[in-house]
């Protein structure tokens, strides 16, 4: 397997970028590989997390040597980031870039939960992928009330649009978030990866949530984006505690350069897209230099080796974007009702879940039961996407028919 | 709204029904583009005509509030999206005239389909908000109303006799609908001046 750390990259005094290269084509939204889109969106929420974990990582830094080095790095990431990013067209709307966010949600992470090798980091995935679920069932109906479009066109069949955990029973007391680190010397380093990649993920689905929410006009969206950013919040809390909080800072910035060059490398093996294509193998050259200039700071400063962080058999079995109806569906059937105690998952609406869902429902209907209670209004029926047949929970199928 | 269990039966209004056209628009260019042979001629067909009543219904009804509404960029804006429509409209002559089998209608009408769906997102990112923000419920209601009743008395699709005929087709039926539609609107919006 192609392994990073035996390559050096693009040099570093090579990366600036100038206007016309930053002035990038955007996709068209009427002609795009929805898989396209989706790994646009993870890879800037991954180029995010560069960002700000660099700008962490040097707050906290007293070597003004490397305080440089990092600036330098950090600069060259942000234009990555506004590459990525700006490859999005302008004429989709925030909905529909929030529909691609969602599906990104949904099969990122539920590849991920299939190919995560610890049965309890695994169960981690197979919890939150259900929730993200669900909110692109609740965001879809709200598409076609706000701009009488269906989340077909975004997702197009390759992911199923009905109800996971109902959103409504998402809002947990925030200490039953925690869940309990892996050991940061004993881990699979494939785990390493996984974690990062799915905290990246959703955390840049809670900022852009949280920041592109009040933009709308109708109040069922605003106050729906207000809802889920929260669920959002508690994803990153849930996903950033599996991270073993003793790594080093030099061990952290060398596990997020090789999990970019695992990103950049696996997108760039399955992109339909010639012209992405080239954005993904650009990238990837960036980064093998970031991971060497990573691997001499943890040399250095750590006296220890990056196989010794990463392993040395080189990148693990590329990330892919593909259907996981089927897994989806038996997550679906065995999980529904799952939420969560302490830092293990149980069945029963235990006291402390009771006491929060009290204190955040208060007796009224959350935004995430009032768009489908909308849209019944408006069209007669909900929107969905069945394309396996009818909902495996029986409670969940539609009542009074739906449409997609 | 919820709460209280009682709902009164959601109206569309005019922006409702403009949103719900552009929807439709989209889906007849991807039909247009991705299809061949008769769909290809059926789904233009039906595109030529939706384009003819539905810009004439945003030229009668939105572009003229929108004018006159607060907090815009005022007539300059309304004019860029008359110039984008006028545009279009040149293009859109010129396929019509072509028909779908001739030389360059694969180029043209993904140009066309670019600068109409451009065009569709900036009113509803600009204006459409701005009519709902400024203009009375009910006065949207009403021109709904309206334009839904121009258009009905249309068919937006040729009956299976005289399909196809794009070169009969040329602006023909749709210029009927645009003077259906002119009627409908005028009049509501004149009484209320």
């Amino acid at each position: 397997m192609f392994n990073p750390l035996d390559h050096k990259g693009l040099p570093l005094e090579s990366q600036i970028r100038n206007w016309r290269e930053l002035n990038v084509e955007p996709i068209d939204p009427e002609a795009v590989d929805p898989y396209t889109r989706c790994r646009i969106i993870t890879m800037n929420g991954i180029e995010v997390e560069a960002i700000n974990f660099q700008h962490q990582f040097a707050r906290n830094c007293p070597d003004q040597e490397v305080r440089r080095q990092l600036a330098y790095v950090r600069y060259v990431e942000s234009q990555q980031q506004r590459v990525v990013n700006w490859l999005l067209p302008g004429v989709a709307s925030v909905l529909e870039t929030t529909l691609g966010y969602e599906q990104v949600a949904v099969d990122l992470t539920a590849w991920v939960a299939r190919h995560e090798p610890d049965p309890y980091l695994k169960q981690a995935y197979e919890f939150g992928v259900l929730e993200d679920f669900d909110h692109l069932y609740r965001y879809a109906n709200l598409y076609e009330m706000v701009e009488r479009r269906k989340a077909e066109k975004i997702v197009d069949g390759l992911t199923e649009v009905m109800p996971g955990r109902p959103t409504v029973q998402e809002h947990r007391h925030p200490f039953d978030e925690v869940r309990t680190p892996y050991d940061r010397n004993s881990v699979d380093p494939r785990s390493k990866l996984n974690a990062l990649t799915i905290l990246s993920a959703e955390q840049q689905v809670m900022f852009y949530y949280m920041n592109v929410g009040p933009q709308y006009m109708e109040p069922i969206a605003r106050q729906l984006y207000q809802e889920i950013s929260l669920i959002e919040q508690e994803h990153v809390t849930h996903y950033e505690s599996l991270v073993d909080p003793g790594e080093t800072w030099w061990e952290r910035l060398l596990t997020h350069e090789y999990n970019e060059c695992w990103l950049y490398y696996s997108f760039q093996q399955q992109e339909s897209d010639p012209r992405i294509k080239a954005v993904w193998e650009l990238h990837l050259q960036m980064e093998l230099a970031h991971l060497q200039q990573a691997a001499d700071l943890l040399r250095r400063h750590d006296g220890r080796e990056p196989e010794e962080i990463v392993g040395s058999a080189g990148l693990p079995e590329p990330l892919t974007f593909e259907p996981n109806k089927e897994y989806l569906r038996h997550l679906l059937a065995t999980q529904i009702d799952l939420t969560k105690l302490g830092e293990g998952y149980v069945r029963e609406a235990h006291e402390r879940f009771e006491w929060m869902q009290q204190q955040v429902h208060d007796g009224q209907q959350p935004p995430s039961e009032q768009v489908i209670d909308l849209h019944r209004d408006r069209f007669g029926d909900e929107y969905r996407i069945e394309t396996e047949g009818p909902h495996p929970v029986a409670g969940l199928r539609a009542r009074g028919g739906s449409h997609d | 709204m919820t709460d209280t269990g009682a709902r009164t039966t959601y109206e569309e209004d005019v922006v409702d029904l403009l949103l719900a056209q552009h929807a439709r628009i989209e889906q007849l260019f991807l039909l247009v583009i991705g299809g061949t042979g008769d769909i290809r001629r059926e789904a233009f067909d039906d595109l030529v005509k939706l384009l003819a009543a539905h810009e004439t219904a945003e030229e009668e009804v939105v572009h003229p509030l929108a004018r006159g509404l607060p907090g815009g960029g005022g007539d300059a804006m309304v004019d860029e999206r008359l110039a984008e429509e006028r545009q279009a409209k040149e293009t859109l002559r010129t396929l019509v005239a072509g028909g779908v089998d001739a030389e360059g209608f694969e180029t043209g009408i993904i140009l066309l389909r670019d600068a109409v769906l451009t065009h569709a997102r900036y009113e509803e990112r600009h204006e459409f908000p701005r009519l709902r923000q400024h203009v009375p419920a009910e006065q949207l209601r009403g021109l709904a109303a309206a334009v839904r009743a121009a258009e009905a008395t249309a068919p937006t699709r040729p009956h299976p006799g005289a399909q196809s005929a794009t070169a009969n087709l040329a602006m023909g039926p749709a210029l009927a609908v645009i003077d259906r539609i002119r009627d409908a609107v005028r009049k509501p919006s004149e009484g209320k001046r």
